[in-house]
């Protein structure tokens, strides 16, 4: 058996580059390709264009902001390899997963053991941010399980007019199932008769097979948890079959677009962020930024990763010169940052609770014109 | 046994001397070179490195299975990720399930794998070449399917957590520990593969590849070959899927997909088939090739700006390069290893004399 | 009813998709696992013309399936031609390493997000409804014609075409077909490319229907089952397993599990294998070159 010296010549031909320390360095590991990359890759996008901004302007601090972003395709061994890099070999100060929560588990344990903060921003925020909150998480992400049930139902219980049938739609990974269930153990507490639930594999050529179990249980309204895919098909697949229902479901970085295409005003989406038709001067700096950058996404999908942009922003420049991880960390456990009405109200975190005090909704439908606002900002306090 | 052209003088007397794992004072030397140079790496890399190592070790044992199967045996097999699920979830399971310890979820994996052996191996007693490749296909997908059901069904939407193992109490969550124990089962992996190369059934799966009909006449009894085959892989396999599980610390379906079977398919052809030394080349490959490509990549101005299409990049470039091997390079890496071995034996002769030393 | 119209839709789609494995398998024996990504392709390639020919929708449907049928040809002269003769195995897994290169090139050309070519097309999607109270889209029942139509052509073509015969004698027999004068490469760059050609039709009418996301390349590795129930060299075949399978995936989430409805094919595959490896109305064969 010959010895391998590829091993050998694969060492020497990498050029691992030395970072300068002399800017906070943050890491990214992201889900940039692969399935689910519509998800994750404008909000990393946004986030870039915003601390690029921030660094024109002259940085934080009067330092720089150095991001290094690596892809992980939503693959757990290369989130955990990346989270590796990103520690050791670039010193990040400050870690983020924009990523599948399959890659949750490996990196969380990478960036305790290196006593690094880890951000979690447009990934669905991981049990441990919320109150009691574990050490080193933190997340910036709209949606929240079971929040969001609960706001959606309380939405339908104030708005239908007669008594709710209520079918529910989730596409087959756990955490949709997980959010469906739960909405489905809700709803008698409500008033409202579930009567079907789908759960949907994501390569399914038709989903007509589904809406015509939803149809035929006699649904008049439908909630949907999952990614948009799922939502905006069965939602187009029952409107084909001649269901003339209401629709309420999530509003991911696509549904202002598709709100647009659809032009169904029965169809509501919940969100706790604000869609561009609002025309926020914050929002109309984020087109004219990304329109300067020469992003390859919408402006109205750019919301999530800004919105971290900001809270990073603060939270190094809270954690003053020269920066470590703790102190960081310490800055990020006392946080609160004006959205500026990107969002119902601030981030804003304490020692216990990583994941935002008061949690914001706003439903939104297509009211013939535009986007308009169906019910404005009602808050859940989260304990 | 395949070996290099020798230019004279290396005549072997005896049956040992035929099956010896190294047949020449060099062979001895280099072999010995680098079994020392293996244990100095883990004290001069950084820990990003120190991964890419133990990754290359999972994967090599990964390899050495499906070599095993397709290289030596010649039964085709296209859901290799479905064995190596079997044996991660067997060990997440047994770990969340009954707080099983490593030594017993090890063995346990390495007997699913087996049964899952079994049943990836009945289509084989039926069915040849592409139809094979089908059945383990779908089999593939079925015991994904099965895995994602389990997770969800008993709660661990986000996969399932593996705490460190503990051995004789000491707990294996260092780095460098655990390169050295992901070397000593690749050797082990390997040492396996090349005794049972050498062997009576070694030799049986190279007559059941050449031709089923003439080796069924020679009086192999070709089926429980075959299924032997199945099992001996699927078995490694699985064990090296239950290693992947405590080493990432964690098990969950999407990280077994199609693709990563087909990687595994990729590692023997690139490395070459029929060889062990192709598994290792075309693992090494494999799992170096898209770190290489980012590597190529960030040293493009306006580096960040890539990110988002790295992996795209990564897939392309690695359809490429499958094409490449599969036109032009059939005996992958190995091939071109030996034509360069023989270049510099031969020299300056470019061929074999005639008349000479046959072999 | 609603029912039935369901399981036609979903065979039809599987059918379309399935004839183009079918093609391939019959003339040159080689199983292309590409077929999902360049059935994608053809619907990029719509998205494209769609693009430049804006308002007119035929120009850019006819332009989308023109470029498709030259990308199969193309496929087939710069990759396939190489490896005819080779190892079975050797030439799947060409065609899977050239599915892998295709997604590459795909996201890099056109990124991740979902497209919608019907509306890029300006076409409007509104539903039928039948006699029986069943209702279909408008873009659903096109493929059930189109299905219907393609179906029609590729029988009468492979019976009485000049061309058709050829194919049919180089699946038979390729040495004999050889010399018997037929230009064997030109006969499967025909076969490539109709079989493109139909996939990217698939692909086109689902993107319209429904829109353009990269699952559409598992639904085409679903449609593959359809095709070896039937049989991967008959056409007939390949109908029948595509009824087989789209009626047991509707039925499935129906009235058993609608989870199941992912791995359906795959099961369907598995017995068949076991009681008939070669289809319902495949030839029989040996296929013990590896």
């Amino acid at each position: 058996m010959r010895p391998s010296f590829v091993i050998a010549a694969a060492l020497a031909a990498f050029a691992s580059p030395a970072l300068a320390q002399d800017a906070y360095v943050v890491g990214i590991t992201a889900a940039l390709t692969g399935p689910p990359a519509s998800t994750y890759a404008p909000a990393i996008e946004a986030l870039r264009i915003y601390l690029d901004r921030v660094n024109a302007a002259g940085g934080v601090n009067g330092k720089k902001i150095t991001l290094v972003i690596q892809d992980d395709s939503a693959e757990p061994s290369k989130a955990a390899a990346n989270a590796k890099k990103l520690l050791t070999q670039d010193n990040a100060v400050l870690m983020i997963n924009a990523s599948l929560s399959s890659t949750y588990a490996p990196v969380v344990n990478e960036a305790k053991n290196a006593g690094v903060p880890l951000l979690f921003a447009a990934s669905v925020c991981p049990k441990d941010v919320y109150p009691p909150a574990a050490e080193g998480q933190f997340c910036t992400t709209a949606f929240a399980s079971t929040f969001d049930s609960r706001a959606a139902l309380s939405f339908i219980k104030e708005t239908a007019k007669e008594p709710v049938k209520i079918g529910f739609s989730a596409m087959a990974i756990p955490l949709s199932r997980g959010e469906i269930d739960f909405a489905e153990s809700q709803a008698p507490a409500l008033g409202m008769t579930a009567v079907d639930k789908e759960i949907i594999p994501p390569p399914t050529a038709d989903y007509t097979p589904f809406a015509t179990k939803i149809k035929d249980a006699g649904a008049n309204w439908v909630f949907s948890w999952a990614p948009w895919v799922t939502q905006v098909r069965t939602f187009e697949a029952l409107r084909r079959l001649g269901w003339t229902g209401d629709y309420l479901t999530w509003a991911h970085l696509e549904a202002e677009g598709e709100l647009k295409r659809i032009k169904d005003d029965r169809l509501f989406v919940i969100g706790a962020n604000s869609l561009f038709d609002d025309n926020l001067p914050i929002q109309k700096d984020i087109a004219d930024a990304a329109k300067a950058a020469g992003a390859k996404y919408p402006p109205e999908q750019m919301t999530e990763g800004w919105v971290a942009g900001m809270v990073i922003e603060a939270a190094l420049k809270g954690a003053g010169w020269p920066a470590t991880s703790a102190k960081v960390q310490a800055s990020m456990v006392n946080l609160k940052v004006d959205l500026k009405g990107l969002r119902g109200g601030p981030i804003e975190w304490t020692k216990e609770n990583h994941f935002r005090t008061k949690q914001y909704y706003r439903v939104y439908r297509w009211d013939g014109a535009k986007t308009a606002v169906m019910k404005d900002w009602f808050a859940y306090d989260v304990k | 046994m395949s070996r290099s052209p020798r230019a004279s003088g290396y005549f072997r007397t005896g049956y040992a001397q035929e099956i010896a794992l190294t047949q020449t004072r060099l062979e001895r030397i280099s072999l010995i070179i680098f079994v020392l140079l293996l244990p100095a790496f883990p004290f001069l890399a950084t820990a990003f490195y120190l991964d890419l190592a133990c990754q290359v070790f999972l994967a090599s044992i990964g390899a050495f299975a499906l070599m095993l199967l397709t290289g030596y045996a010649g039964q085709v097999s296209l859901g290799h990720a479905g064995l190596l699920s079997a044996g991660a979830f067997t060990a997440g399971i047994l770990f969340r399930e009954f707080n099983a310890p490593f030594w017993v979820t090890l063995p346990a994996a390495a007997l699913s794998g087996a049964l899952l052996g079994v049943i990836f191996g009945l289509p084989s007693l039926r069915l040849r070449g592409l139809y094979l490749a089908v059945s383990t296909l779908a089999l593939h997908f079925v015991v994904v399917y099965l895995g994602g059901e389990y997770e969800t069904k008993r709660g661990f939407s986000t996969g399932i957590t593996v705490d460190p193992p503990r051995v004789a109490g000491y707990t294996i969550s260092n780095p460098r520990v655990w390169y050295f124990v992901l070397l000593v089962f690749a050797a082990a992996a390997l040492l396996i593969c090349l005794n049972l190369l050498r062997s009576r059934t070694g030799r049986a799966w190279r007559a059941i590849r050449m031709h089923e009909t003439v080796a069924e006449a020679l009086g192999i009894g070709v089926a429980a070959h075959k299924l032997l085959a199945f099992v001996i892989s699927s078995s490694m396999a699985a064990v090296a899927g239950a290693l992947f599980a405590y080493y990432r610390g964690f098990v969950s379906v999407e990280a077994f997909s199609l693709f990563l079977s087909i990687q595994y398919v990729a590692m023997i052809i690139v490395g070459g088939m029929g060889s062990l030394l192709g598994a290792v080349l075309g693992a090494v490959f494999v799992t170096l090739f898209p770190y290489a490509i980012e590597a190529a990549l960030m040293q493009l101005p306006n580096a960040q700006a890539y990110a988002g299409v790295l992996f795209a990049v990564n897939y392309a470039a690695f359809g490429v390069v499958m094409i490449l091997f599969l036109l032009f390079e059939p005996l992958g890496l190995v091939g071109i290893w030996r034509r360069l071995q023989t270049y510099f034996l031969l020299w300056p002769f470019r061929h074999r004399p005639l008349a000479g030393p046959r072999r | 009813m609603q029912l039935a119209v369901n399981i036609i839709v979903l065979s039809a789609i599987y059918a379309l998709i399935a004839c183009g494995y079918v093609l391939i398998y019959r003339v040159s024996r080689v199983l292309n696992l590409a077929h999902g990504e360049l059935m994608m392709l053809g619907a990029y390639l719509l998205l494209a013309t769609a693009s430049s020919f804006g308002g007119h929708p035929v120009i850019a449907i006819g332009a989308a399936i023109g470029l498709s049928l030259l990308v199969g040809v193309m496929v087939y002269l710069f990759l396939m031609r190489k490896m005819t003769g080779e190892m079975v195995l050797a030439a799947v897994l060409t065609t899977v390493a050239l599915g892998i290169l295709l997604r590459g090139l795909m996201v890099l050309i056109w990124s991740a997000q979902q497209q919608y070519p019907g509306q890029a097309l300006g076409a409007a999607n509104p539903a039928l409804v039948l006699p029986g109270g069943g209702r279909i889209s408008t873009f659903a029942a096109l493929l059930v014609v189109t299905t219907v139509l393609v179906y029609a052509g590729l029988f009468v073509f492979l019976r009485f075409g000049r061309w058709g015969v050829r194919m049919r004698a180089a699946g038979q027999n390729p040495l004999l077909a050889a010399q018997r004068g037929i230009n064997l490469h030109a006969v499967y760059a025909l076969a490539w490319g109709l079989s493109t050609l139909t996939g990217s039709l698939a692909g086109m009418l689902i993107a319209l229907d429904s829109g353009l996301t990269n699952t559409m390349v598992v639904i085409g590795l679903k449609a593959f089952p359809a095709a070896l129930v039937g049989g991967l060299d008959s056409l007939a075949g390949a109908l029948i397993g595509a009824l087989i399978i789209g009626a047991a995936e509707v039925l499935s989430i129906q009235y058993i599990d609608p989870l199941l409805s992912d791995v359906v094919p795959f099961l369907v595959l598995i017995v068949m294998l076991v009681l008939r490896p070669w289809g319902l109305l495949g030839t029989r064969e040996e296929l013990d070159r590896v």
